[in-house]
């Protein structure tokens, strides 16, 4: 028996979620909606008295003071009805929160097969055709990946019946069944391969059917009933061969050609030769890099007693296809990596980026998602993931480009701390050991996410499987954080990892390794509804779920905890030292695979790289005259959407919880201008600090990938210096996002430009890890951000996305209480530039206004700039510095500005006192990007200890902050040429996007 | 010097706990981090835990049961099944109550605020979806009325916290909100930033919230709710501005008095009002 309650706001009440939707309906569409209430909808599919029902109406789910419900149809003086509910199998967090409840209140559980669903009906008011109504569901309510909706007009509604019920139940009324695959010749299995969708790689299919055919495997196989391979199996495989698991692109061999000097250069392994190579040197350098390169993220050294864990990774292709669940998806994803790190550290924060089209695209092209609705849904994921966990989120990056509309990027970011001993031993080393029992903890398993890892590693295209697609629950997950700590400081973990692509297929079989093999018995897997495979059952992604070794002596407490904390934790295997991972389903063996397979030389991915010099691709710095009104040019700078005021995204992220909050990401009298970076004091009774910043600079690929990577390593340590940042603990965090290198001359006839791009990159992250001394703590790579957008005449278009890198510094700081911010002081405060102006504004901001790119990038000297950097440390150290900023996108004019508005005071600045501004035109030395440059205030009094400190470095002494609120700048011959007052240029600055919420 | 013990709710999506429990410690409070199963006895043995040992009861910050049904509802209709007569007797043996963001959200569902006639289990108001329609992380300041009886606030007149919310619009029936301003119950109003009343204005009100109110307590004064978050101003640090007051300060030639934030004066004054109880 179904029942449905319908819950609304009292008539007198405002109501923001339907006011949301009606501005957003107008902003737009253009719609005149007069009106929009929503309506909130729980189906109960169980058996339940009238009693029952009235206490689960009066007693949880009406407020007696703003809401009215009944269990009948409660919609009134409408013109039109939108119902959106999930799709069957899509995560409804409101519905198992809700079951909760019902079950607590009547003190006794739902029956097998009863379920509460939510879902919403939206009452619209307005002449609207229905057309227009379709377009409101379609593209403001429902995304067709996840939700089902219908309409109903006024004239059609039968106030009886109401909606009807609408029960998303999940019924397979499948019995699960293995299935052997024939591998009579590589043909074959390729056919299958690709009929199962396995993305089996070509190369890997005669060494996978090699391993088959072997007299002795197969003898072994035969004393536990198999012989030829099983699906599971070879989804096993195809897992933990996929790029995303095993970075096939980055440990590629890479035959690199200069097509100007006809050099060529061989390069094997990327991720050997430039990322693992200049880390294990810098961890012979520097103390504190506790672990790096094997676990799910890095570890450094905190303080004594405490290490801070990070990793970041992107989440492209289901933010893509579904913003919202997407987003979500990955922040609660990321937030276990840390979880799994060492033996499980505690949330301290989350970060994002977020590169898309443009907010207002309005071109010929068809993204499955337009911009500004995937920007919306990103957010909003990003949002109540991290807001819903109780992780603090005090820093992000957002970056237009219509380049991004094939796929979009989201980065995510996090960071813990763990205590550096747990009992006896060092918390991040971990093990598993025959006789450990396999526990799952945390969400049950289900259909969903079944090929993520395969799907992302491909370009968007109509055909991918929108099967991948769910919907993270930060609820879930941060119970089961809350008990994995407790369980972790009663020394119960003896390892543990997370449960990401590939599910169990990659957590257990990875952390099958330490033991030397594993036995499981997948009916044993708690499961969402019946009817999964088992080889579904093994690679679902199911979120919320940790693998975790125990030890049999800690087993019942281990599950006495996971019951005090209401986490479901299942024992599902043991580790073994076997040689095999061997998976049973009630007794039978349906997997049966040596350990080593996956260690046998598989072919290394080949790659032709070819590059071609900016100059000889014709590109060329632009032929532009000395500008007349350079106000009004600042203005229009300040206006761009990448250096605009995006204040709305920060508001919506809690960055304070956990009270840890030094600087915040806003900052300023006004508290509205972004900062350099975030600190946070992770540890509430000491002074110490862990400041963190990120910098995206993906417009310099145009030009040259090489200057575009060391641009953005560079800014990302400037960012995190001018807090603060100590030079000495540089943690490093690179997130590749590349469009396909693969060649194909149809497909892809740029791939070995990209490649040549790729190689380049590498190469800069190399130098300047070296040069600055950055060990890598963790990176990811996200290859195939590629998508083929329908045109106006039924072509498809690809669309690739720039060369991006997301870098993340992490540095300690010693004494908050030191901690600068980038927001002039007091008036009378001098001014100095740190670093020198070059002729730099290829690839820039202003270029880019003025419709060109340019040929002169900019470009880092590690050598010269790690001087100043020291100097700067040591100067905020001894107190002499008021304010400090990193000179970033958009040059010292914007920057200038910038640090004026958030002090709200004006300035007065002589370019002639630029390092390096004399051989410049004004435009040049307002707009160039060099690198290496901080814009600092300091008390006259400091002046002269300052500039000691400084000395030998290339700094200049710029101007004074002023209370009388202009903004003037001088030209080199003291010429004014800006002179405005500050708070118009603020008003210019906000006006993009300054009204959203 | 007399122990005063102070409990902070955890678990079930809770998530202020850690800054809450080290408030209540720089406080001079023994506090402690209990899970809600530990009190309301799924918990077994040795994790079993009840109210009577405890003076200060905090509903701390977080999204309780996930928020999907309304803020803190499921967790008051648990706790309402559970502990409903614990939590009266609690208060009524004179100790003290403090619900922050989703604390207070959970105690105007419980009822034991307002609590009128200190009957304690009465819904009379709301707390609803900011009008803005989304959740906001900002500063606001905050004029607290000297003349509630709630013990909390004791020497306060003003104060500036954060506010981290998505439903923090309180509403009530109009005689409520009389009642309350008659009683002296509004604890805590959003203040412009010369500290006169909002008078509904964005952004110094939020929410939008009737009356500007911010906190209420009961009539005892010994049960607080509000909006913002005392525990995540506990260090000087925390204040958005603190760089600003420290280059101030520096160029006196002088360093801040104290290391602590504003927000533990809150906490300082339940436990003071026990020890001198």
């Amino acid at each position: 028996m179904a029942f449905r309650l319908e819950i609304r706001l009292k008539r007198e009440l405002a109501d923001a979620e339907g006011a949301g939707v009606q501005r957003k309906a107008r902003e737009y569409f253009g719609f005149q909606v007069e009106d929009i209430r929503v309506i909130r909808i729980l189906t109960m599919d169980a058996q339940l008295s009238d009693d029952q029902l009235r206490q689960i109406q009066t007693e949880i789910f009406t407020n007696p003071v703003t809401e009215e419900s009944a269990y009948a149809p409660v919609a009134r003086d409408f013109d039109w009805l939108i119902w959106v509910g999930f799709r069957p199998g899509v995560r409804d967090t409101g519905g198992s929160t809700a079951r909760e409840a019902v079950e607590d209140l009547l003190g006794t559980p739902l029956g097998p097969g009863e379920a509460i669903y939510t879902s919403k009906l939206y009452e619209i008011r307005g002449k609207l055709t229905e057309e227009a109504v379709d377009r409101i569901a379609g593209e403001l309510l429902a995304n067709e990946v996840i939700q089902q909706w219908k309409i109903f007009k006024r004239e059609d509604w039968d106030p009886g019946q109401g909606i009807g019920f609408l029960i998303p139940k999940v019924m397979l009324n499948h019995e699960p069944e293995v299935t052997f695959i024939s591998i009579d010749s590589d043909d074959q299995l390729k056919q299958i391969s690709l009929a199962r969708n396995l993305a089996l790689q070509d190369r890997d299919i005669p060494i996978i059917r090699e391993y088959f055919l072997r007299a002795d495997v197969q003898k072994e196989r035969e004393t536990v009933g198999l012989n030829l391979p099983t699906d599971v199996e070879l989804e096993y495989i195809s897992q933990a061969r996929s790029d995303h698991c095993n970075h096939n692109t980055f440990r590629g061999f890479f035959t690199y050609r200069d097509l100007c000097t006809g050099e060529e250069t061989s390069v094997d392994s990327l991720f050997r030769t430039c990322i693992e190579a200049p880390t294990l040197k810098m961890m012979e350098e520097k103390d504190w890099v506790v672990s790096v390169l094997w676990d799910n993220a890095g570890v450094g050294r905190f303080d004594q007693d405490h290490y801070y864990v990070i990793t970041g990774e992107t989440h492209n292709s289901p933010s893509n296809m579904e913003a919202y669940g997407g987003a979500i998806t990955g922040i609660v994803g990321i937030y276990r990596d840390p979880m799994g790190t060492g033996k499980g550290s505690k949330l301290i924060s989350g970060m994002y980026g977020f590169c898309v089209g443009d907010r207002d695209y309005d071109g010929p092209l068809k993204p499955h998602l337009h911009p500004r609705r995937l920007l919306d849904g990103i957010i909003e994921g990003v949002r109540d993931g991290g807001n819903k966990s109780g992780i603090p989120t005090p820093f992000g990056l957002l970056l237009f480009d219509e380049r991004y509309t094939g796929k979009c990027l989201v980065f995510v970011t996090a960071l813990g701390i763990m205590p550096a001993r747990i009992g006896e031993q060092s918390s991040h080393e971990k093990t598993t050991s025959p006789g450990d029992f396999i526990v799952m903890s945390g969400g049950r398993v289900g259909k969903d996410g079944i090929h993520g890892v395969t799907a992302a590693s491909e370009g968007y295209s109509e055909h991918t499987p929108a099967g991948h697609v769910q919907i993270g629950d930060p609820y879930t997950q941060k119970k089961m954080h809350d008990f994995l700590l407790e369980a972790r400081d009663e020394g119960l973990i003896a390892f543990i990892t997370d449960n990401g692509g590939g599910g169990l297929s990659s957590s257990v079989g990875e952390s099958a390794r330490f033991s030397n093999g594993c036995r499981v018995a997948l009916e044993k897997v708690p499961l969402k509804y019946d009817g999964l495979d088992q080889w579904e059952i093994w690679i679902s992604e199911s979120q919320e779920r940790m693998t975790i070794a125990v030890k049999p002596e800690h087993l019942d407490r281990f599950m006495a905890l996971s019951a005090k904390h209401s986490v479901e934790s299942t024992i599902i295997g043991e580790y073994t030292d076997s040689g095999y991972l061997h998976l049973t389903y009630k007794g039978k063996t349906c997997a049966y695979i040596r350990m080593e397979l996956l260690e046998s030389d598989f072919p290394q991915w080949e790659f032709e790289a070819e590059w071609a010099p900016p100059q000889i691709r014709g590109l060329a710095e632009p032929v532009i005259s000395e500008p007349r009104d350079h106000n009004a040019l600042l203005g229009a700078m300040l206006s761009r959407p990448n250096l605009c005021c995006r204040n709305w995204i920060q508001r919506q992220y809690d960055h304070e919880v956990q009270g840890t909050s030094v600087i915040k990401p806003l900052v300023g009298k006004y508290r509205d201008v972004p900062s350099d970076a975030a600190v946070i004091r992770p540890l509430l009774d000491s002074h110490r600090g862990l400041a963190v910043s990120q910098a995206l600079n993906p417009f310099y690929s145009v030009i040259d990938t090489y200057h575009m990577t060391s641009a953005t390593i560079d800014e990302a340590v400037r960012r995190a210096l001018a807090v603060g940042g100590d030079p000495h603990h540089l943690g490093g965090v690179d997130n590749f996002c590349w469009p396909t290198i693969e060649y194909d001359p149809v497909k892809n006839p740029d791939g070995k430009y990209k490649a040549a791009q790729l190689v380049r990159s590498n190469w800069a992250l190399r130098d300047l890890c070296l040069g600055y001394g950055i060990p890598l703590l963790s990176g990811k790579d996200s290859m195939y951000i590629d998508g083929h957008l329908r045109g106006p005449y039924g072509e498809r278009r690809k669309v690739s996305g720039l060369p991006t890198l997301l870098f993340t510094v992490s540095s300690v700081v010693p004494d908050i209480g030191r901690c600068v911010t980038m927001d002039a002081k007091f008036p009378g405060d001098l001014i100095y530039v740190l670093g020198a102006t070059r002729n730099e504004l290829g690839g820039g901001e202003f270029y880019q206004m003025m419709e060109a790119t340019g040929l002169h990038v900019p470009e880092v000297h590690p050598e010269k700039f790690r001087p100043l950097y020291l100097a700067l440390y040591e100067a905020i150290s001894q107190g002499l510095i008021a304010s400090c900023h990193a000179v970033s996108r958009g040059g010292l004019a914007v920057h200038l500005a910038l640090v004026a508005m958030a002090g709200d005071v004006g300035m007065e600045v002589d370019l002639g006192g630029v390092a390096g501004a004399e051989g410049l035109t004004p435009a040049q030395a307002l707009y160039s990007e060099s690198c290496g440059r901080f814009i600092i205030t300091a008390a006259p009094e400091k002046a002269h200890r300052l500039e000691e400190v400084f000395s030998g470095c290339e700094i200049g002494r710029v101007g004074i902050v002023t209370q009388k609120p202009d903004f003037i700048i001088k030209d080199q011959d003291g010429k004014r040429i800006i002179d405005v007052v500050q708070n118009r240029l603020k008003a210019e600055w906000k006006r993009p996007f300054g009204g959203l919420v | 010097m007399k122990r005063i013990k102070a409990l902070v709710l955890t678990g079930f999506g809770l998530n202020c706990d850690y800054e809450t429990d080290f408030s209540l410690k720089l406080a001079g409070a023994e506090s402690h981090r209990i899970h809600i199963n530990e009190l309301i006895g799924v918990a077994r043995g040795s994790d079993r835990v009840t109210l009577g040992q405890f003076q200060i009861l905090v509903f701390g910050g977080g999204f309780s049961w996930a928020d999907d049904h309304g803020a803190g509802v499921l967790m008051a209709a648990k706790l309402k099944r559970h502990l409903g007569a614990e939590l009266k007797r609690f208060v009524r043996d004179g100790n003290l109550v403090i619900g922050i963001c989703n604390g207070f959200q959970a105690l105007v569902n419980l009822g034991l605020l307002p609590g009128f006639d200190e009957a304690y289990d009465q819904r009379l108001v709301a707390i609803t979806y900011n009008d803005a329609g989304n959740f906001v992380d900002a500063w606001v300041t905050l004029r607290v009325n000297e003349a509630a009886a709630c013990v909390f606030t004791k020497g306060l007149s003003e104060m500036e916290l954060p506010v981290r919310h998505g439903e923090g619009k309180v509403v009530a029936e109009m005689d409520t909100i009389k009642a309350l301003l008659e009683n002296r119950q509004v604890v805590m109003q959003y203040a412009g930033e010369d500290g006169t009343a909002a008078q509904g204005k964005w952004p110094f009100n939020p929410n939008g919230s009737i009356q500007d109110i911010a906190g209420i307590c009961d009539p005892t004064g010994r049960v607080f709710g509000l909006m913002p978050h005392p525990e995540a101003f506990n260090h000087f640090t925390n204040h958005p501005n603190w760089t600003n007051q420290r280059e101030a300060l520096s160029r006196q030639g002088k360093t801040p008095v104290s290391q602590d934030g504003e927000g533990i004066r809150i906490f300082q004054n339940a436990v003071e009002y026990l020890r001198g109880r």
